[in-house]
């Protein structure tokens, strides 16, 4: 009985959670990964934007995209495209790499 | 190499963080021949990790959508749940335990119990593991082929050695506290890991765009203490810590708390009949 009542308190707690989640209109921006690196390197957007990233992998290896300050990781396989969802951001760069050719594959998020 | 070797480090050691706290706890309760189920959930862990890391090239729907924060989430969130029923388990046990403070205490140790244990051991190493492997196996294509040995492999596979080492040091320490304070520390331990691992979940259902981070950054730490560090990533791995974590992430690492703390008051009135 307790476990039926806490599993509908975590149910209504999430379902609150996602019904929350503005439904905001996401600003689509395209990436590519060629010979590891980012096309284009830089994003800018106005303070307040919630971006979706399209990035697709044109290169013949997997690669994982990673940003400590936009606090995402995703692997991205050879020749497929992900979506990675950015929160609003406030202003300021954010950097990002592709964990798997860190020293060539780097890009940033300006907002202003 | 270097860099590459704290990356692996780093992951190796959160994902043995797990296996060394069930290793040990069942060492503590004189259980050492269940040590088995945790290699079970280990050695399938990174077989799925190889197979998996093999399989995304092919696997759509995983990849490219939410697919895989959805799947992380609620690897995590089961962890959470496994972890809970351990310190209900540890508290509902604590006349008997400390009734044999001297010799090591035979607890009897129901088969769901230890399979949960196997589960555990397996969530929380192929969690990192898939991305560990593909990792390592891309490093070695970079330095091309399957035979060769750069530094960066050669860093990337130090790095788990290190992280494995260390993470056995750690548990080694652990092993000598008494009984009584072994798991009293212990069980405390299990709470704030629990608590980061239900916050880590919550963010996984944030990048997947499911629940709202309300405030992000809700505060910036990464000067004072980077979970990326070696110090950092120990904390995280224990206490949850974040340095730049949104408002509901906080809230549900809060929340976590009172909620097992009513629990284990509701099961407290159950054990007294």
């Amino acid at each position: 009985m307790k476990k039926a009542i806490f599993g509908l308190l975590l149910i209504i707690f999430l379902l609150a959670g996602v019904l929350l989640a503005q439904a905001d209109d996401r600003m689509e921006i395209k990436l590519t990964i060629k010979n590891n690196r980012f096309v284009p390197d830089e994003i800018r957007v106005q303070a307040g934007t919630t971006i979706e990233l399209a990035i697709t992998n044109a290169d013949p290896t997997v690669e994982e995209f990673e940003s400590f300050s936009l606090n995402r990781e995703k692997l991205i396989p050879a020749g497929k495209t992900v979506t990675i969802f950015l929160p609003k951001l406030q202003r300021g760069t954010y950097e990002f790499m592709g964990e798997f050719h860190s020293e060539t594959a780097r890009g940033r998020v300006i907002v202003e | 190499m270097l860099a590459v070797l704290m990356i692996t480090w780093r992951e190796t050691i959160e994902a043995s963080l797990i296996v060394g706290i069930l290793l040990t706890y069942l060492a503590k309760i004189g259980q050492t021949k269940q040590f088995r189920y945790v290699y079970y959930g280990v050695s399938w862990a990174v077989l799925a990790s190889f197979i998996f890391a093999g399989l995304t090239t092919y696997v759509d729907l995983f990849v490219a959508g939410v697919g895989k924060e959805i799947f992380d989430a609620v690897v995590l969130f089961v962890a959470v749940v496994v972890l809970t029923h351990m310190v209900v388990w540890m508290h509902h046990n604590a006349r008997e335990i400390r009734g044999e403070i001297q010799k090591k205490a035979d607890l009897a140790i129901s088969s769901h119990h230890l399979w949960a244990l196997a589960i555990l051991a397996f969530a929380g190493v192929f969690r990192e593991g898939v991305e560990t492997v593909l990792f390592l196996w891309g490093l070695v294509l970079q330095a091309g082929g399957a035979v060769s040995f750069s530094s960066q492999v050669v860093g990337g596979v130090l790095g788990v050695l290190f992280g494995v080492a260390m993470t056995w040091l750690f548990f080694k320490g652990f092993g000598h506290l008494d009984l009584r304070l072994f798991f009293r520390v212990s069980g405390v331990l299990l709470l704030f890991i629990a608590a980061g691992m239900l916050a880590a979940s919550v963010g996984k259902l944030i990048a997947a765009d499911l629940l709202p981070p309300l405030l992000n950054p809700l505060w910036d730490s990464s000067r004072l203490l980077d979970e990326r560090g070696l110090i950092g990533s120990i904390v995280a791995g224990l206490l949850g810590y974040r340095s730049r974590p949104s408002l509901m992430e906080v809230i549900s690492y809060g929340m976590y708390f009172p909620v097992v703390v009513l629990w284990l008051r509701l099961n407290r009135h159950d054990l007294a009949e």
